[in-house]
């Protein structure tokens, strides 16, 4: 078993609900393959730097697993053909140095899954709710503090 | 000319922070390295040594390979946006 990392750029055209359900069935052709997922860490809608198939935007998903490594090129078999995937780039983390780098990584996207868990629900819905929540939380600050002053 | 200049002291800067490793997916590091048009910036300009301008070459083309930074910049988008997605 050796430690790769699966970058994958889902379409944007695809509903939030959609995009979910196509990593979820991502995760699964890797854990069927055989590979132990370490950590996911979303890092959700980007602008790619190029159109790729005339998208501008792409919803970007980083998976941590450790796979066999004859189960690759099946696993990249099935990435070619999901028809969600703008893009996927699978890297293999095989020297020391690198181990050391990967389980860094691993253990900084299981703290960061972890801490906003009770946010995930509110990104996945639209983004335009996402700046008027923000005010109210600022908001709320100064009424705590005053309260606490009095 | 102004690029000569900048690069003036002849130093790792990689070596001085110590960097064992760098992440393809943070390109803000990477920018550094690149030129405006995002070219791989060469190594007697930015001063790094042979280890790590090695290492930066694989991590910009894994970047570019994901689309976190360009191949190739036109005219227009040299204009318009210089390191518009990097910050």
């Amino acid at each position: 078993m050796r430690n790769y990392e699966n970058l994958v750029i889902v379409k944007p055209t695809l509903t939030a609900e959609e995009i979910q359900a196509s990593i979820k069935a991502i995760e699964e052709i890797i854990t069927s393959n055989g590979g132990e997922i370490a950590a996911t860490s979303p890092m959700g809608m980007r602008k790619l730097a190029y159109p790729i198939e005339k998208n501008e935007r792409g919803y970007y998903h980083v998976i941590y697993s450790s796979i066999a490594p004859s189960a690759i090129s099946e696993i990249e078999r099935r990435f070619r053909i999901n028809e969600d995937l703008l893009r996927f780039v699978t890297i293999k983390y095989d020297t020391n140095r690198e181990k050391v780098a990967f389980n860094n990584m691993v253990e900084k996207a299981k703290k960061l899954a972890e801490e906003p868990k009770d946010q995930t629900p509110v990104t996945e819905t639209p983004v335009a709710e996402a700046p008027t929540q923000t005010p109210t939380v600022e908001t709320e600050d100064p009424v705590a503090t005053e309260t606490a002053s009095e | 000319m102004a690029e000569k200049r900048k690069y003036k002291k002849r130093y790792c800067k990689y070596c001085e922070a110590k960097v064992d490793f760098i992440d393809y997916k943070d390109a803000k590091a990477l920018r550094f390295s690149l030129s405006e048009r995002y070219k791989i910036m060469p190594r007697r300009l930015t001063g790094n040594c042979k280890r790590h301008q090695d290492m930066i070459s694989v991590v910009i083309k894994r970047a570019r390979a994901a689309a976190l930074v360009p191949y190739t910049v036109t005219r227009k988008a040299v204009v318009t946006a210089p390191f518009e997605n990097l910050r």
